[in-house]
């Protein structure tokens, strides 16, 4: 039988983020002005060329490429815990679906723009679809990034329609504009069982097709380089290796938000401790694999010791880039695998310290893979200025990187104030479900 | 979930017909682009012979080949010069020789080149290195243009176009279509292709002039520029820029199907493929399988010695 | 006291490079007498000369420097002479005639590569730097050098080119013997040498083994470049298009199907799966979108 009362205040528990607060409008300004400097220092490169970063002829490819890896890796959450974890049955990520789903969406949604960023000429951009080679892996990561980019949209809205309606049944503090907007948007959802078996179909339709999709961003994004003949770039795991990256960062990521949305967003009853601690175990196993993935990226070559490779592998364990090299393998990756090893760390606060780690760490992973190769090319460096040969951002660049961020931040605030952030519909259905 | 998983067993006849368009539509697509190949083979056998209009205003029937020998670029049209440029000559393959034996570090082919491209003085489409390959073998000098390679790793990551290989062999960059992305940057293994990261030497003085592929002048920023194997000069039948440049004989320039090369100090001309044969000639990490259509000889019996200022520089990239 | 000692030893090596180099500067030009006394016959007027500067930019400047200027490399060993100078001014127009001619060291014969009148303009350039010249004109008769006939033929079997010489004088035809004859086969850039020049018989013929496995065009025609010098009549050319070569006809290098080429003419494998693949996330869109259409379509019920 239907517990109407309990029904209802999961309705109105998942429902009350959904409203205007002082918060909410000065975290938006925040946001507002930091895009504004952001943008303002892409202007500054838009006007005086890309010789403002620190990038010249050598080190052609530095923190654009790192951050737009970077994202396209984030945004691979939706795929693991939706459709791979969804798909196997898992129920405990009903209430994670839609964080990840957001994250996914936003990241995948500006990796397009992060990399137009790094072009010298952003106004031709059209010259991709006009004069197309689709021999280039930038023309596949094209098409395979935008396709995800609608995939995911489809992936967050088709699942919402049924909120969508709650929504606009539910929620009376809401501009007449915003409620005709639930309704356009939530296709005349009635709830019928036909509606619903129609709305389940699509769903595990999307949750099959969007896996090869997501693989496919990712390796094809880790061919970018793995199609070059370049020293540290050219490793036939270069695609798993990516894709299991990702999933490191995706994880961190969306620990974070479900951190953040537990807390200000009081969602305790909810996200609760066993989430977290489930999360945390996915965080270790992924890590796992990609740890694996690490051992033979780096070992096999540093086995054999090849001369370029030698050279490479040299920097990075002991050389300029040994620092970073070590605190992102110790501090992103193995450190936290041996820490949620422990129960007392699988709880929400030390696992934010941990997943933060993990995130920061994951960015500056991207940074170790793409600026060292280019560091170190076939032929030596020489008769070109110091600054040709070592690499150094500069803080234009570095507020360039910045926008996306603000970005993504931007988009999910602004999602997580039109929809619920955990599925009202779904999460009613499950506790009436394990209730009966 | 179960219960909803069961797949619908009576298919309606317009599901049916929207599964057909589906596929249909696939195909479709599919298939275009397979004619799209075909019909380009065929397209261009038709279009070996080509109609032009004389001064006298006859319309006439040439062969396509006889036409680029006689007609001259004409400066002011850019599409002219893009579509020469984008085809290159019939019936060549260019070759260059450099005898690393005779380099002197004299740098004279790289001033030429800058000059020619209007490049700065630490942007090089041609660079002298100063090169060791391991403790105990010589230090040498060695001049490194772009290897333009017969399976060039840098262009088939052009997302554009931008950069082509032509049917001469020589590789060029676009720089009126290249996006800046710098991915045949970061695939040439021989570091040969350099970025326009502000404005170009001569911005000002260039503006007016018409975009020249085949010696990437104006420069533009933002774009990609590399060694051009000096495509303007070879279609007037004279030898690169650096080639001529150069005062100690280093360069041997020509053309694969005539098995010859013309060296371009001493101008004198001898068999390409005994010269190689004769002085050990090879081609710069041919494990890479990017096939140069430069080739090297080796520095033996040098008459001028590695200066010991240099020593170090060269010792660097040893490892 | 330091600084001084430090300034000696630079003297000293300077010194010494200065003396060890002499033999090089010493070294001079060993001219043939027979040589020396050629002058030309190209009068060095201001035409000539300023054809010559042209010669003289595009064949000597990068060496050389602008005569006067002292803008030579100074790297080379031995160091070009700067042309102005008096070692150049005291040299006879034969001898500059004939180190023009055979090069030496890095510097190249011109002999070849320029044609007679050439390599005198050029001398009429440089002699336009020396104060005080005054040439003597050649006494030879320039009209001679119209009256050689030669005649250019070839040997299939033996692979042989024959080079006849003859001079239609009034008197009757003079087989030119004891004449240079070098041969050429013409290619892009430059002059092939067939084999070393040599010198005519008494009847005025010399024959060249012609390399079997020279390329020509698509029908094996190569032009050939026929060069005689001779002390009467002066230096003669003739070209002749021949079918003695391989008929060479090799494809484009982007005819092929390849990664690097144009989309149009990219590998069928990736064609086929990229073009397949979105035909599928085409196919997949429209389905999803059509259940959409039905969802709404249910809920007007």
């Amino acid at each position: 039988m239907l517990d109407h009362s309990k029904a209802d205040k999961i309705t109105s528990d998942l429902l009350r983020s959904i409203r205007m607060n002082k918060s909410f409008v000065v975290w938006m300004g925040i946001l507002g002005i930091s895009l504004v400097i952001c943008l303002y220092a892409y202007t500054i490169q838009l006007r005086e060329g890309l010789g403002v970063t620190g990038l010249r002829d050598y080190v052609s490819w530095g923190m654009y490429i790192a951050n737009f890896v970077f994202f396209v890796a984030a945004s691979l959450i939706g795929m693991l815990i939706s459709a791979v974890l969804g798909l196997s049955g898992q129920k405990w990520i009903t209430p994670i679906t839609r964080i990840a789903e957001i994250i996914a969406l936003a990241f995948a949604a500006v990796a397009g723009l992060v990399i137009v960023s790094d072009m010298g000429h952003p106004e031709r951009l059209l010259n991709v679809f006009m004069y197309g080679r689709i021999q280039s892996p930038i023309i596949w990561d094209v098409t395979v990034v935008t396709v995800y980019v609608l995939l995911s949209t489809l992936y967050l809205f088709i699942p919402l329609i049924p909120d969508l309606k709650i929504c606009h049944d539910k929620i009376d503090n809401i501009t007449p504009l915003q409620s005709k907007i639930y309704k356009l948007l939530s296709l005349n959802w009635k709830g019928t069982a036909e509606q619903v078996a129609l709305v389940r179909k699509m769903i595990r339709a999307i949750s099959i097709f969007i896996i090869p999709v997501a693989f496919g961003i990712h390796t094809v994004t880790s061919w970018l380089f793995a199609s070059t003949l370049r020293v540290g770039w050219d490793s036939t795991i270069f695609g798993p290796y990516f894709v299991t990256g990702a999933f490191v960062t995706g994880c961190a990521g969306v620990i974070i938000a479900m951190y953040f949305y537990r807390f200000n967003y009081k969602l305790g009853d909810y996200l609760t401790d066993f989430h977290f601690d489930k999360m945390a175990k996915l965080l270790v196993l992924v890590s796992l694999v990609y740890l694996y993935f690490n051992l033979n990226e780096y070992m096999v070559p540093g086995y054999k010791m090849k001369k370029f490779d030698a050279l490479h592998i040299h920097d990075l364990f002991v050389g300029n880039h040994a620092l970073l090299f070590w605190a992102v393998q110790l501090g992103g990756l193995v450190i936290p695998i041996i820490l949620l090893l422990f129960k007392k760390m699988r709880t929400p606060k030390p696992m934010l310290f941990i997943a933060i780690a993990v995130f920061i760490g994951a960015w500056f992973k991207r940074y170790i893979i793409v600026v060292p190769t280019m560091e170190h090319p076939f032929l030596p460096i020489q008769n070109v200025p110091l600054n040709f040969k070592i690499y150094t951002p500069t803080l234009t660049e570095v507020l360039i990187n910045f926008a996306p961020f603000v970005l993504v931040l931007l988009i999910i605030t602004i999602l997580s104030k039109v929809v619920p952030i955990i599925p009202v519909q779904e999460t009613i259905e499950e506790f009436e479900e394990t209730h009966k | 979930m179960s219960s909803n998983e069961e797949k619908p067993t009576k298919k309606s006849r317009r599901d049916f017909l929207q599964q057909i368009g589906v596929v249909g539509l696939g195909s479709v697509l599919g298939g275009s682009a397979i004619m799209a190949g075909i019909n380009y083979d065929q397209k261009k056998k038709a279009s070996d012979r080509v109609k032009i209009l004389t001064a006298e205003n006859e319309l006439m029937e040439v062969e396509k080949s006889a036409l680029s020998a006689v007609s001259k670029p004409k400066a002011e049209d850019l599409a002219y010069l893009q579509k020469h440029g984008r085809e290159g000559l019939a019936g060549k393959r260019w070759v260059m020789v450099i005898d690393l034996s005779k380099c002197r570090n004299a740098r004279k082919c790289m001033a030429a080149c800058q000059d020619a491209h209007h490049l700065r003085p630490e942007q090089h489409h041609i660079n002298v290195l100063k090169m060791q390959e391991t403790k105990n073998t010589p230090a040498y000098y060695m001049p490194k243009p772009c290897q333009h390679c017969d399976n060039p790793p840098c262009v088939p990551v052009c997302p554009v176009d931008a950069t082509f290989k032509r049917q001469d062999g020589i590789v060029l960059i676009d720089n009126e279509r290249c996006i800046g992305c710098r991915f045949c940057v970061a695939a040439c293994p021989y570091s040969s292709r350099i970025f326009n990261w502000s404005d170009p030497l001569h911005e000002e003085e260039d503006k007016d002039l018409v975009y020249n592929v085949e010696l990437n002048v104006p420069q533009r920023k933002g774009t990609v520029s590399k060694c051009l194997f000096s495509a303007d000069r070879l279609r007037e039948e004279k030898l690169p820029y650096c080639v001529s440049a150069c005062p100690n004989g280093v360069y041997y320039f020509g053309d694969e199907n005539e098995d010859a090369v013309t060296n371009g100090t001493t101008k004198e001309t001898v068999r390409f493929k005994k010269l190689l044969e004769d002085n050990g000639g090879y081609t710069l990490m041919p494990e890479l399988g990017t096939k140069p259509r430069v080739y090297y000889l080796p520095p033996k019996g040098k008459e001028y010695p590695f200066q010991e200022k240099d020593k170090e520089e060269a010792a660097e990239h040893l490892g | 006291m330091l600084r001084r000692k430090f300034n000696l030893k630079i003297s000293i090596s300077f010194l010494l490079i200065t003396v060890l180099s002499i033999p090089a500067f010493a070294q001079g030009w060993d001219v043939p007498e027979a040589q020396k006394s050629k002058n030309s016959n190209v009068v060095f007027d201001a035409g000539a000369t300023k054809e010559g500067e042209s010669v003289f930019t595009k064949n000597c400047v990068s060496c050389h420097g602008n005569p006067g200027k002292g803008n030579f490399m100074k790297t080379l060993t031995p160091p070009p002479p700067d042309l102005a100078g008096d070692k150049t001014h005291n040299l006879t127009d034969g001898e500059l005639f004939y180190i023009l001619n055979t090069g030496r060291g890095v510097m190249p014969s011109f002999k070849n590569i320029l044609s007679e009148t050439d390599r005198w303009k050029a001398i009429a350039f440089i002699r336009s730097f020396h104060k005080g010249y005054v040439q003597v004109v050649s006494k030879t008769d320039p009209e001679k050098s119209k009256l050689v006939k030669i005649n250019v033929s070839f040997d299939e079997k033996s692979n042989k080119v024959t080079v006849d010489v003859k001079a239609n004088e009034k008197t009757g035809v003079v087989a030119l013997k004891e004449t240079e004859v070098s041969l050429f086969a013409k290619r892009r850039f430059g002059n092939l040498q067939i084999e070393k020049s040599g010198r005519t018989d008494a009847n005025g013929v010399i024959s060249f083994n012609f390399p079997k496995e020279l390329p020509g065009d698509k029908e094996g025609n190569v032009e050939l470049i026929v060069k005689i010098s001779n002390e009467a009549y002066g230096e003669v050319e003739s070209q002749s298009k021949m079918k003695l070569g391989i008929p060479t006809d090799v494809p484009s290098l982007t005819k092929e199907r390849s990664m690097f080429n144009v989309m149009k003419k990219a590998p069928w494998w990736i064609l086929i799966t990229y073009f397949s693949g979105i035909s599928i996330v085409i196919g997949f869109f429209i389905y999803m979108l059509l259940n959409l259409k039905k969802l709404f379509d249910l809920g007007k019920k």
